[in-house]
């Protein structure tokens, strides 16, 4: 018998494919699998919103609207929220919201340039975004867009959906024995829900247009709007944010002032209301 | 967002410099087991029945490999799926390969030029709620047969 050791031979135990080939193939697969099962829930989701009478967001957002949109105290924000509901409801009138569904417009004044469409049809506007509108124009754009939301019902779409995601994400996040893969699919996932709600934007767009043209006209000062919000502060790359860029959204604009040219002028907000707008500026 | 930017650089950096350490303790293995390759190690149970009446002693060789976060993520997708975790295969060979050697350089200082009955016990170090893996250790021991000085 002979007894010896001899030189270890390589590439036995270990696989000779370089490790980042598998990672990569790996993680591409996830992602494509990631892809399929959101954009399947979204599309069940926004099928089955349909379903939920519009009251019942009523009453969901109801408690918070308390709490959170009272009727302003003080003369100023009083007029202008007249003014932004009668713009409102002409707005409204063009766009033909389906039964049932209505629409309260809020104004909170304060140096928040922001506006959004929430559950139960409130829509809030922010002293800080009326500010830097340059016309009547712009501002009914702003209007008209968030109303569209409300038409859509991209709300409770949006709630929805995000709850069915994430608990999917959830799922596969728990199964999972390292907490950096984990967050690196809950990461995944909510960049993937994020393109769902800027085609959201993008049709809420298109609705906005219609509206601002069947009342002006013409839609000159409607693109305004994006300059303001393109050069306030930084906006994020294109797939992390929940908006399309403003660029594109103001090239939408340029693109349906093409096909419907017609002349106009864009009309100033009221002198009262631009008053009324800058005094206010208490937050409450 | 920040979180992937992050968690995508904790990757990269992972990967270089594990791959960097591995190539780098694979070398040290093999020019270690050549150096090493005079002390003849078995894992049958009694020495071959020729030898000489000598010195017997325990000898022991521990290593304790820590995986990189590269390594972490990837078997984490391997998990997912099924199938052969290559990340962590070639961790465990490391280690394998490393105690044996340690085991033998304790023979060499004592004077043995065999050990006889080698085994092999391989332990994961875990940590944190979900039991995740993040080193391995291997602890190889066998009898040293040390000849007596003519």
């Amino acid at each position: 018998m002979n007894y010896e050791n001899r030189q270890v031979p390589e590439g036995i135990n270990v696989s000779r494919d370089h490790p980042l080939k598998e990672f990569f193939a790996l993680l591409i697969g996830l992602l494509l699998i990631l892809l399929v099962v959101i954009a399947g829930l979204s599309l069940i989701a926004e099928r089955l919103v349909r379903f939920i009478p519009f009251e019942t967001e009523r009453r969901l957002a109801a408690s918070v609207a308390e709490r959170y949109l009272s009727t302003p105290s003080d003369e100023d924000a009083l007029l202008v929220e007249s003014y932004l509901r009668k713009l409102g409801a002409q707005l409204a009138a063009h766009q033909k919201l389906p039964e049932g569904i209505s629409v309260t417009i809020h104004y909170q004044p304060g140096e928040v340039v922001n506006a959004f469409a929430t559950l139960g049809g409130h829509v809030v506007i922010y002293g800080g975004l009326l500010r830097k509108m340059p016309s009547e124009n712009a501002l009914a754009m702003v209007l008209a867009h968030e109303i569209a939301h409300i038409k859509h019902r991209d709300p409770i779409t949006a709630t929805g959906r995000g709850l069915t995601v994430s608990v999917f994400l959830a799922s596969i996040g728990g199964f999972s024995n390292s907490s950096a893969l984990a967050s690196l699919l809950n990461n995944m996932g909510l960049v993937t829900a994020m393109s769902f709600s800027r085609e959201q934007e993008r049709a809420a767009d298109r609705d906005a247009l219609q509206a601002v043209y069947a009342h002006y006209g013409h839609t000159h000062g409607a693109a305004d709007l994006f300059d303001v919000l393109g050069s306030s502060g930084r906006e994020p790359p294109a797939f992390l944010n929940t908006h399309p860029m403003s660029r594109d959204r103001k090239d939408a604009v340029r693109r349906f002032q093409a096909e419907k040219s017609t002349e106009g002028e864009t009309v100033p907000i009221p002198a009262a209301v631009r008053a009324a707008i800058g005094s206010s500026s208490s937050s409450r | 967002m920040i979180e992937l930017i992050v968690l995508g650089l904790f990757i990269v950096v992972g990967y270089i410099v594990g791959s960097i350490a591995e190539r780098r303790h694979f070398h040290s293995i093999r020019r270690r087991e050549a150096e090493l390759a005079d002390i003849l190690a078995f894992s049958e149970r009694l020495p071959p029945a020729s030898t000489v009446p000598r010195d017997i002693t325990l000898v022991g060789g521990n290593v304790v490999i820590s995986i990189d976060f590269f390594k972490s993520v990837s078997a984490a997708l391997r998990n997912l799926f099924g199938g052969r975790v290559a990340a962590l295969e070639s961790l465990v060979e490391r280690a394998r390969r490393e105690a044996l050697l340690r085991m033998k350089e304790e023979a060499r200082a004592l004077g043995a030029n065999m050990v006889v009955n080698v085994k092999l016990e391989t332990a994961s170090i875990t940590k944190g709620a979900r039991q995740q893996v993040s080193a391995v250790e291997v602890y190889a021991y066998g009898t040293a047969m040390i000849p007596h000085a003519h």
